[in-house]
């Protein structure tokens, strides 16, 4: 089996302390690979370690085959990336957006042109090619912001929270564009998501980190067993909350 | 919880004084927040020091207006008197007015963020007038030239008749205050419509051209244009309806300043409902007037490469904001307003090189024109910054396209100014044509690469405002007026041998000379610079990416 993606021992310190630690990520290539776990558990940190954004403090990654340490631009110029925050110039049209994000990328200014072209059709984002990125919705934003991750023709793609904050149809349309590109086998796919329901339809393989640690990982139906991946979300996370206290001034009115 | 059934009891009432106390309280833990990240200190520095130089400063041309209001006062009538009382009030208008709509800080209070609050938008925007006025150091320093006008004539003639004379002052400050809002509020929509800019740019050229070309040998038509253009003061109503009132009280006439007064009030109100309603169009509109740009793919600029594709975004940035438009607009004009006025006043017998001075200048302002871009690179990026760490580009590529944009605007600039000075003033002796290019051109490299430092270290995010102070933060500011006045000194050497001399190719070649050398320093500098961005990653997309501002 070919791997997309596989870290060793993979340690990220802030002030000493550890957002990230050991991790031992096993990701196949082709695969739909879902990353969970709580806020703050190292989600993020992890991707910028994958993306080479951050250097880890210790361990070892490899990406696509090639070690990040040693060749970060090679790997940048075969992944695809959606951060967290998105990626985007808000004076910028939404065409121009994508063009020059794969001029970018090294795409010739025709094929970046055409391929724009193709995406925004493909986004549903034609109509609004031309307006400005800040007049854009949140839902248009990630939507571009999955296009000029696209539009190089990556062979990994990593999303950070690509369901967040949009509605339904648009997840719907997302969802269906990504599982389109896996099943065709054009590319591997990481991601992180907390609309766990959305999760468990589209991804092939696991992993769940908890404060820094992997604590779960393999294939969906490994890792899930006989149960919902939210429960066995909750179990490997842990849920210590108990009963809510005080607030009882709500519904009483002003 | 304690608080259990008193949620009404605990609510203030929408607009009270608690929730505007609230909203003092959150634009002040702001301003502390952004004080304490790293940087604040240096920037708590050049705040003080802006006011530790407006102070002094204000307190010494208030001794003067206050001596100038004491003998008008005791003049009483005449021109002695009315002089003395136009300058101050139209002086004061002038430049509070320009500052204000180019350098000033005044943070221009988001009222669109505000109005899921329950406060009336009215006391927002009230609120945000105040501030302006309050934490400006400029502002401190017209207040007080003002209060020394007030002294002045307290000294000269004590009496009730300075009640109204304080009244004059307030109202004259309020709606100072607030025309600079109206403006402000107007410039914004006009410029937000890409074909309005182009059509004003157009029509101001258009203009420009038509009255020069009709004043052209008939040499009392201009003078009969000024005479007429005498009614254009009551543009500045503020300083003219203060003038008015101030004659009248200074000429003891109490009664006959009492219409100037109430007209100076109602002006006052009328501005800032005006103002008020605009921006709460603009407010509930979710910013409107939605620009257009390139709806295909298509297209684009023919430049080769990733460096192409980065030159292109950055020059489309540059030409995207309004204070691009507004220094083409303003600097064409006004080069031709020098070559008109100064030119000719100059007197017989003065070298070349003092002639051609004003064009030299302008090579040099166009830079200091454009000084937002280049000392705040990345300022307007949010969160397409993350791009340049994403993307495969070299972080010294992405430098290298801003400053080229940068310079771009810079060099038009520079070729609009001396094209009208030169349509107006006549032509320049090929040497001086030459220089000018070799300042502009040589110093340009200094420029760069000290601003691609400041960028890096003290990044702002931007608003696309027509306002300096929402581009560079104060102590980006201070660090330009710091590389702008140490390059300027350096050039400034060349001048002196050719003065001296009078061998004005001095120019020519010592220009060129420091313009190689600079060449030299930024392709040195450059590297550094993009090592310090890949290092600064987070603290700068902390800057610019974030939204707590």
């Amino acid at each position: 089996m070919t791997l997309a993606i596989e870290t060793e021992g993979l340690t990220r310190l802030f002030d000493g302390r550890a957002a990230v630690e050991g991790l031992a990520l096993s990701v196949p290539e082709g695969a739909f690979y879902g990353f969970l776990g709580p806020n703050g558990a190292g989600k993020s940190t992890t991707i910028k370690m994958l993306t080479g954004l951050l250097a880890p403090t210790s361990g070892r990654a490899q990406v696509l085959g090639t070690d990040l340490a040693h060749d970060p631009l090679s790997v940048k110029r075969r992944v695809g990336v959606v951060p967290d925050g998105l990626a985007l110039f808000e004076r910028l049209s939404g065409a121009e957006q994508l063009r020059i994000h794969g001029q970018l990328y090294g795409l010739e200014r025709r094929e970046a042109g055409r391929r724009a072209d193709e995406l925004l059709g493909a986004l549903e984002l034609a109509d609004d090619a031309g307006k400005l990125v800040s007049e854009y919705s949140h839902g248009m934003r990630k939507k571009l912001a999955l296009g000029c991750a696209l539009i190089h023709g990556p062979r990994l793609l990593f999303l950070d929270e690509p369901f967040e904050g949009i509605d339904a149809v648009a997840v719907s349309g997302i969802r269906r564009l990504l599982q389109d590109l896996v099943a065709r086998g054009a590319l591997t796919i990481f991601l992180t998501s907390h609309v766990l329901e959305v999760v468990e339809r589209i991804v092939t393989h696991v992993g769940i980190i908890r404060e820094g640690r992997l604590a779960a990982q393999g294939t969906l139906a490994e890792v899930r067993g006989e149960l919902t991946l939210e429960e066995v979300f909750i179990r490997t996370v842990g849920d210590e909350r108990g009963e809510v206290p005080g607030l009882s001034w709500l519904g009483e009115g002003t | 919880m304690s608080a259990a059934g008193e949620g009404g009891g605990a609510l203030a009432p929408p607009g009270g004084l608690a929730t505007l106390r609230a909203l003092a309280e959150l634009r002040w833990l702001l301003l502390l927040r952004r004080l304490r990240r790293p940087g604040g200190v240096p920037e708590v520095v050049a705040r003080v020091a802006l006011y530790v130089i407006a102070i002094p400063a204000g307190l010494a041309f208030a001794a003067l207006a206050g001596v100038g209001s004491f003998q008008a006062v005791r003049i009483g009538r005449g021109l002695q008197a009315t002089v003395p009382v136009a300058a101050l009030f139209f002086g004061v208008w002038q430049t509070w007015t320009v500052v204000s709509l180019s350098i000033s800080e005044r943070d221009a209070l988001d009222l669109r963020r505000f109005l899921v609050y329950p406060i009336p938008p009215a006391q927002v925007f009230g609120h945000g007038l105040a501030a302006s006025l309050a934490g400006d150091p400029f502002a401190a320093f017209w207040c007080l030239l003002l209060a020394g006008a007030f002294g002045g004539a307290a000294v000269a003639r004590p009496g009730a008749w300075l009640l109204l004379f304080a009244l004059v002052l307030v109202a004259f400050v309020a709606t100072t205050v607030a025309l600079v809002a109206l403006l402000q509020e107007l410039l914004a929509r006009l410029l937000r419509g890409r074909r309005a800019r182009e059509l004003l740019v157009a029509a101001v050229y258009v203009g420009v051209a038509g009255i020069l070309a009709w004043t052209a040998g008939h040499p009392g038509a201009l003078l009969r244009l000024l005479r007429g253009a005498r009614a254009l003061r009551w543009l500045a109503y503020p300083a003219a309806l203060a003038e008015g009132a101030a004659v009248e009280l200074y000429a003891s006439r109490a009664l006959a300043a009492l219409p100037w007064i109430a007209a100076l009030v109602l002006a006052g109100v009328a501005t800032v409902w005006v103002a008020y309603r605009l921006a709460l169009a603009s407010a509930r509109e979710g910013g409107g007037g939605a620009p257009r740009a390139a709806a295909t793919g298509g297209g684009g600029w023919p430049l080769p490469g990733r460096l192409g594709a980065l030159f292109e975004k950055e020059a489309k940035y540059v030409l995207r904001h309004p204070v691009a438009t507004l220094l083409l607009l303003i600097l064409p004009p006004f080069a031709a307003l020098v070559a008109w006025k100064v030119l000719p006043r100059l007197p017989p017998g003065t070298g070349e090189i003092v002639h051609a001075l004003p064009v030299l200048g302008f090579a040099l302002y166009a830079h200091m024109a454009a000084q937002i871009f280049w000392l705040n690179a990345f300022g307007w990026e949010r969160g397409g910054g993350r791009v340049w760490f994403l993307v495969p580009v070299a972080p010294a590529e992405v430098l290298l396209a801003k400053n080229l944009a940068a310079y771009a605007l810079s060099a038009a600039l520079f070729a609009a100014a001396a094209t009208a000075a030169i349509a107006v003033g006549g032509p320049l002796p090929s040497w001086a044509l030459l220089a000018a290019v070799a300042l502009h051109a040589g110093i340009a490299p200094w420029l760069l690469a000290a601003g691609n430092f400041v960028s890096v270290l003290n990044p702002r995010a931007a608003a696309s405002t027509v306002q300096r102070g929402g581009s560079l933060s104060p102590l980006s500011s201070l660090a330009g007026m710091v590389i702008v006045s140490g390059a300027a000194g350096a050039f400034a050497i060349p001048v002196v041998f050719a003065v001296r001399r009078d061998a004005p190719w001095l120019l020519v070649l010592g220009w060129a000379a420091l313009g190689l050398a600079g060449a030299i320093v930024y392709r040195l500098a450059l590297p550094f610079a993009a090592r310090l961005l890949a290092r600064r990653r987070e603290p700068l997309l902390d800057a610019i990416a974030g939204d707590d501002d």
